[in-house]
C-alpha cells in the first residue's frame, strides 16, 4: 500500500498526526494549483484551505483502487476551482494579480544568483498574466501538464474527459499561451 | 498520411512531449524542416514548455498548514502550567542529544570514580563549602603523596634490578683488553693480589647489609629478606 493510502487509513482510525502529515505532504501542490489558476495569493490560500476541509470531510469516500491519492486530491481541487470560477465570474478582475509574488526558485538552480532568481520571478509573473488570459479549460490543462507535471492519463482522471480532449486542450492551451505572451511582448529566451 | 500544417498544429504538444509514434514523429520533423511557419511555432511553444518545466513550485505561505489543521482537527491544545515548562524535554530525545547525554554521564562517572568519591556515602555535612575545600585539599595531598611514593618505589626497584643483574660474560673468542691482561691475577700469588684488589664475589655483593643501607624505610622487611636471600 502506498504511503498516502496508509496515511488515509490512519486518519480514518482517528490518528491526528497522520492527517497532519497528509496535509504537510500535499499543501504545496494544492496551493500551487490554486495560485496558478486564480493568480491571487489570498484566494489561493483560502481555496487551499477549503480543499483540505472538503478532503477531510470526504476522506472515507476515497478508494485507492480508483486512483492515487494525489490524483483524487487534484480532482477535488480542480472541481473547487471551477466552482470558484463560476461563483466569481461577474466580479473577477483579471489584472488583479500584481500583488506580492511568492519567491520562486529554479529547479536546477546550481547558480542561484540574484539575477537568475529575479529572472525566474519575472518569468513567473509574466506567465501568470498569460495564464489569466486563457479560458479555464485550457488554463487548467496547461497548469496540470506543465506546472504540475501530470501525465495525460492522470489529467484525464482529474478532468473526467476523454484522452483526445485532454491532448487537444493541452495543445491549444500551449499555443494560445505562447501567442498571448508574444502579444504581451514576452519572448521566451 | 499526408502531413500538413494543420496536422502539425494539432499534434504539436504530443510531439514535444514525446508521445507521437515514431513514424508520425518522423513525418512531423520532416514537415517542420521544410515549413518556416511550423518551425517557428514549434520553436516558440517548445521554449515556453521548457521554461514552464524549469519553474519550481511556489512556496506555500507558512501559516497555511496551521490554518488548515486548525480548520479541520481544531487548534491543538497548548500545554499549560508546569507542563509547558517541560515541553522542551521530548525534543531532547533525539539520537544526537541522547548520545551526548550518555557521553557526559560516562565522563562524570569516570571522574567521580577516579577521585574516590562514593555518591552513596555523601552526607549533607559533606556538601558544606568548607568541607568540600578541606576534602579537595586532603585528596590533593593524598594524590601527591601516593605519586611521590610510587616514584620512590620505582627508583628502588630499578636500583635493585641493576644490582641483581649479572654482568655480561666475556665472549671466549674475543681477545682480552690489554689492561685486563695486566690486571689479571697470577694464580701463583693469590694472597698478594687479593689484598690490593679484592675479587668481586657475587655472594658478598648480594649481602643483606647493602640492602639495609639502600632501603631502610621504603620496602617492607619481608621483601628485603626475600631479595637478600642468596641464590642457590
Amino acid at each position: 500500500m502506498e504511503p498516502d493510502a496508509q496515511l488515509v487509513q490512519q486518519c480514518l482510525r482517528g490518528e491526528g498526526p497522520a492527517w497532519e502529515e497528509l496535509v504537510r505532504r500535499h499543501a504545496k501542490r494544492v496551493y500551487n494549483i490554486c495560485y496558478r489558476f486564480t493568480g491571487n495569493a489570498t484566494d489561493a490560500q483560502d481555496l487551499s484551505q477549503e480543499v483540505f476541509l472538503r478532503i477531510y470531510r470526504t476522506l472515507a469516500s476515497y478508494r485507492p483502487a480508483y486512483g492515487a491519492f494525489p490524483t483524487w486530491l487534484t480532482s477535488v481541487t480542480r472541481n473547487l476551482l471551477v466552482d470558484h470560477y463560476r461563483r466569481t465570474r461577474h466580479d473577477r478582475v483579471t489584472d488583479s494579480i500584481d500583488d506580492a509574488m511568492p519567491v520562486l526558485e529554479e529547479k536546477h538552480s546550481q547558480a542561484r544568483t540574484p539575477d537568475r532568481l529575479a529572472e525566474a520571478s519575472e518569468l513567473s509573473a509574466q506567465l501568470q498574466r498569460g495564464l489569466a488570459r486563457l479560458s479555464p479549460e485550457l488554463r487548467e490543462a496547461v497548469i496540470l501538464r506543465d506546472l504540475q507535471g501530470l501525465e495525460y492519463n492522470e489529467i484525464q482522471s482529474v478532468l473526467e474527459v476523454p484522452e483526445g480532449t485532454v491532448k487537444s486542450r493541452i495543445n491549444r492551451g500551449r499555443i494560445e499561451l505562447a501567442r498571448v505572451l508574444e502579444e504581451m511582448g514576452v519572448r521566451p529566451s | 498520411m499526408d502531413w500538413n500544417c494543420k496536422i502539425s498544429d494539432e499534434r504539436l504538444s504530443e510531439y514535444l512531449d514525446g508521445k507521437l509514434p515514431a513514424a508520425d514523429a518522423s513525418a512531423f520533423a520532416t514537415h517542420t524542416a521544410g515549413c518556416a511557419d511550423c518551425a517557428q511555432l514549434v520553436a516558440r511553444v517548445g521554449r515556453l514548455v521548457g521554461q514552464m518545466h524549469e519553474l519550481a513550485e511556489i512556496e506555500e505561505p507558512p501559516q497555511l498548514i496551521q490554518n488548515i489543521l486548525d480548520a479541520t482537527i481544531g487548534p491543538r491544545t497548548q500545554k499549560e502550567g508546569w507542563k509547558n515548562w517541560f515541553s522542551w524535554v521530548p525534543k531532547l530525545w533525539q539520537p544526537r542529544f541522547a548520545m551526548g547525554i550518555v557521553t557526559v554521564a560516562a565522563s562524570l562517572t569516570i571522574v567521580i570514580h577516579s577521585t574516590g568519591i562514593t555518591p552513596g556515602k555523601i552526607k549533607r555535612a559533606d556538601l558544606n563549602p568548607a568541607s568540600l575545600v578541606r576534602s579537595a585539599n586532603r585528596q590533593l595531598h593524598l594524590t601527591y603523596a601516593r605519586s611521590a611514593k610510587f616514584v620512590n618505589d620505582l627508583r628502588v626497584v630499578y636500583e635493585i634490578q641493576s644490582r641483581l643483574q649479572p654482568a655480561p660474560e666475556p665472549s671466549p673468542n674475543s681477545a682480552p683488553a690489554p689492561e685486563e691482561k695486566q690486571s689479571r691475577p697470577d694464580p701463583s700469588t693469590p694472597q698478594q693480589k687479593s689484598d690490593k684488589n679484592p675479587p668481586r664475589d657475587r655472594t658478598q655483593v648480594h649481602g643483606g647489609s647493602m640492602f639495609a643501607v639502600l632501603m631502610p624505610a621504603t620496602l617492607p622487611a619481608s621483601t628485603i629478606a626475600t631479595l637478600t636471600r642468596s641464590p642457590q
